[in-house]
């Protein structure tokens, strides 16, 4: 047996559903497929919807490239192209909201590559280090 | 008195001390940075000038554009709120020189009670206790490993003119030390412009208790008492209240007493708070032992506990003190009534590290409900800039006891949705719900080590009946933050050119 639902909207972004005569309100927000939701204190991202989660097809085997989890600073870079590094190194230390943030390598490997300077403000989702893990 | 006070703050605290300017009659003088320009705070003072751009070091801790913006405003008074130069006597000082009414301790008395040194050799003299620690004079790592070697293991590394955990680090082993040492060093630098570094004892499991005193230019010296700080991450307070549970009444006269005596040895002037850790590892009682941790020369965050359980507004003493006036209240007419708690929102992942979030509020509603009162600095469809501390919000609930207004707090954070951006609300909701907070027994490390599974809590699945509003939404197509036509320019945006009769 179903629960009958019905959703009404009842203001900006504001529903108002009632599950077999039980009343819940429900916000929601963003657009359609990028939608956020809130439930007695609990938020929801994309609900029902399936991450896809693409990582970067030519992204040869044993390669990690390394980019910010959000708007910051580079504070410091403790690495240069041909560095090698161990499992849990400090490769560089981001600033953003007045924290500290140090990336550090997932594996043990060495450093191809470089793509920012001490200073540089970078945007998330941006490639900052290039990593050739050692297998 | 003063007639026109700028605010040389931002976001909720800038928020909170216009408002107590519109109700004493006192003009207020926003100011803000390029991110800003929009901003709640803002919108809430009776006049805005901009400081520059976005970063802070060229806006809100640029003291040449605030003494600018002071004069070009003619404002008579500077408030600093907190963070940013509110501990900066070198700000003080400037405003002073300035003819500027400094809402705040004399810059001689910041420069001293800010000194982690100078302020422990204030405790020492008015019979204080204080943790083992110094600030040795040889900066170099070298130098501060020996220092860990005479503190003894674990030792913390604090920024010597630091606050609100910035440049903080501990020290577990040795072979940790010169990596902590030089991360708290930049840190420190980052935030303070002022690298030194204070090595102390580290007290295991501690309770942190604060004493929230008062002082008039007339010599008179009150505390309103103390608020719990213990649910801590990473030394950045998140729940706040008052009273401790943990006071006997005996404790908490030993503890005001001894605040209040540190006051006078200091000179002090205006609102503070005395940091005491307590070391509850041997029961609480009124011989209970607490050390001095250091002061904060300024009005702190989690001041609304205080006045709620007090009743009286401490940025309108605040702003009495700094005109020359008396202390509106004694002493005797000073008490603790009901229970209130504080839990700080801010815009940052849990589940990841607790990164901070910057980006658009697409729903931001706050809650209304009786005993609850919310101090924030942004609104719906506000962008969380990510230049900034990220503070969103204080909720505090206020009830006649801790376990209502534990109740009330956790009422308000459900109803309180947040969309578009990452918050720590469900996270602040699973500690109130918590067997150690209800018991009450979280010291200053527990969200960092037994509670730390608290942040990562497992993705709850959505209710089924949630899509049926989803659905809902793709129907009518009118949510916020939902797709608008595209305005390139729209000509209200900016209108100038009128005059006004």
């Amino acid at each position: 047996m179903s629960a009958r639902v019905v959703a009404t909207r009842i203001g900006d972004g504001v529903y108002r559903v009632d599950v077999d005569g039980r009343t819940e309100i429900v916000h929601v927000a963003g657009e359609q497929g990028q939608r956020w939701v809130h439930w007695n204190g609990q938020v929801f991202e994309r609900p029902f919807a399936v991450a896809p989660r693409t990582r970067s097809a030519r992204q040869p085997e044993g390669a990690q490239a390394l980019s910010a989890p959000m708007p910051s600073t580079v504070r410091k870079v403790a690495v240069a192209p041909g560095t090698r590094v161990s499992k849990g190194d400090t490769l560089l230390v981001l600033e953003a909201m007045k924290m500290e943030l140090p990336i550090r390598a997932a594996a043990d490997g060495v450093v191809r590559a470089v793509h920012c300077r001490e200073g540089e403000l970078v945007q998330p989702g941006v490639t900052l280090i290039e990593l050739d893990q050692r297998s | 008195m003063i007639k026109r006070l700028l605010i040389a703050n931002r976001g909720e605290i800038a928020v909170r001390i216009a408002r107590a300017c519109r109700e004493m009659g006192i003009e207020s003088v926003a100011v803000f940075s390029d991110a800003d320009a929009g901003a709640a705070h803002v919108v809430a003072a009776d006049y805005a000038v901009r400081l520059g751009p976005a970063p802070a070091t060229e806006s809100y801790l640029n003291v040449r554009a605030l003494l600018d913006a002071a004069t070009s405003s003619g404002a008579d008074a500077v408030h600093p709120g907190y963070g940013f130069l509110s501990e900066n006597a070198g700000f003080a000082r400037a405003c002073r020189d300035a003819g500027l009414a400094f809402v705040g301790p004399p810059a001689e008395v910041i420069a001293r009670m800010g000194s982690k040194i100078e302020a422990r050799a204030v405790a020492i003299s008015a019979g204080v206790p204080v943790v083992p620690g110094q600030t040795p004079a040889d900066q170099t790592d070298e130098g501060l490993v020996d220092a860990i070697r005479l503190v003894g293991l674990p030792a913390l590394i604090k920024a010597s003119a630091g606050g609100g955990g910035r440049g903080m680090r501990q020290v577990h082993d040795f072979a940790d030390a010169v990596a902590a040492i030089q991360s708290a060093r930049r840190e420190a630098e980052g935030a303070f412009r002022d690298g030194t570094l204070y090595v102390e004892r580290l007290i295991e499991r501690p309770h942190h208790v604060e004493v929230q005193i008062f002082a008039d230019s007339h010599g008179q010296v009150v505390h309103l008492f103390e608020r719990e700080c213990s649910v801590q991450r990473r030394h950045q307070k998140v729940i706040e209240e008052s009273p401790s549970p943990h006071l006997t009444p005996g404790l908490r006269q030993r503890m005001t007493d001894a605040a209040v005596r540190a006051a006078r040895a200091a000179g002090y002037v205006n609102a503070g708070t005395f940091e005491f850790l307590v070391d509850l590892g041997h029961g609480a009682g009124d011989d209970t032992p607490f050390y001095f941790l250091e002061m904060n020369t300024r009005l702190q965050v989690e001041h609304p506990v205080t006045e709620q359980v007090t009743g009286v507004d401490m940025v309108r003493a605040q702003l009495l003190v700094a005109s020359g006036l008396p202390l509106p209240w004694t002493q005797a007419s000073l008490t603790q009534r009901g229970h209130a708690i504080e839990a700080r929102i801010y815009a940052e992942d849990p589940s990841q590290a607790f990164i901070p979030q910057a980006g658009p509020l697409l729903l931001y509603r706050e809650p209304r409900l009786p005993g609850v009162r919310v101090d924030s600095g942004f609104r719906e469809g506000d962008q969380v800039p990510v230049h900034y501390d990220a503070l969103l919000a204080k909720v505090i609930a206020t009830a006649e006891t801790r376990e209502l207004a534990t109740a009330r707090l956790r009422q308000a954070l459900r109803a309180f949705p947040i969309l578009g951006i990452r918050t720590n609300i469900p996270f602040v909701i699973r500690v109130l719900d918590s067997e150690a907070f209800v018991a009450g027994t979280v010291h200053t490390g527990f969200l960092d080590h037994e509670g730390a599974s608290l942040a990562s809590a497992p993705a709850a699945e959505p209710p089924a009946f949630l899509r049926a509003a989803l659905d809902a939404a793709d129907l009518d197509g009118r949510t916020p933050g939902g797709p608008t036509a595209p305005r390139a320019s729209d000509p209200w945006d900016r209108v100038s050119g009128w005059s006004v009769r």
